[in-house]
């Protein structure tokens, strides 16, 4: 089964993501989620970049209405428009879910 | 073309999760999309048609009537808006009233659903 979350907020709760088994995995960053994968603590990255084998997208205009740009998104994640994200959700991600 | 159900219990007031299930419903419509957005809880609130546009303020629900002319469905928990005191006649033209069971349902049917918290 494939699946798509979205991470809404900055909070680290990435045991519900560890626990998380597909066959294949999105994670989609936006509003505040999109923090996950621009701002680094203690020169650490947000450990939801460390779920290994998910593919990680943030939308762009939630990065820019933040005052981020693709330049600050750490290289695991690829950024995308709403557009793309409907694509994403409609053809490639069977189950949805929303932390 | 897909058919992606949203259903939704965020405040219209101090989430944005509203926007974006908004912004998510029209790309997806425009894409070509069936989508219906069932609001329960607080949520409701996006379809009374009462409401003022204040400047820097969020306003979601203003651009609602055009999504419903494109074919967005959108149904709201009839108990929820009885219990906030929004009447059928208090909403956009065009939004339903009904149960949790046609949620359910139309999730159940669809090709893509999403739930979208607080």
């Amino acid at each position: 089964m494939s699946m798509g979350l979205f991470v809404s907020d900055l909070r680290f709760d990435e045991e519900t993501l560890t626990r998380i088994e597909a066959s294949k995995l999105g994670v989609f960053f936006v509003e505040n989620g999109v923090y996950h994968a621009v701002l680094k603590e203690d020169g650490k990255s947000s450990p939801f970049l460390d779920k290994a084998g998910a593919n990680f997208y943030v939308l762009n205009e939630d990065l820019e209405t933040r005052g981020f740009t693709g330049d600050d998104v750490d290289g695991r994640a690829k950024v995308i428009d709403m557009g793309e994200l409907v694509d994403l959700i409609m053809g490639d991600y069977e189950k949805l879910g929303w932390l | 073309m897909g058919t992606l159900t949203i259903g939704t219990f965020a405040s219209l007031v101090g989430s944005m999760n509203l926007d974006f299930v908004v912004k998510l419903s029209e790309t997806a419509l425009d894409k070509g999309h069936e989508v219906n957005l069932w609001l329960s809880g607080n949520a409701i609130m996006l379809v009374n048609k009462d409401q003022k546009e204040f400047k820097d303020y969020s306003h979601p629900g203003i651009g609602l009537p055009t999504l419903i002319e494109k074919g967005l469905k959108v149904v709201v928990c009839d108990a929820c808006a009885m219990a906030r005191g929004v009447p059928k006649e208090n909403a956009i033209e065009g939004t339903k009233f009904t149960s949790m069971e046609w949620y359910i349902a139309y999730g159940a049917k669809g090709d893509r659903m999403l739930h979208v918290g607080g």
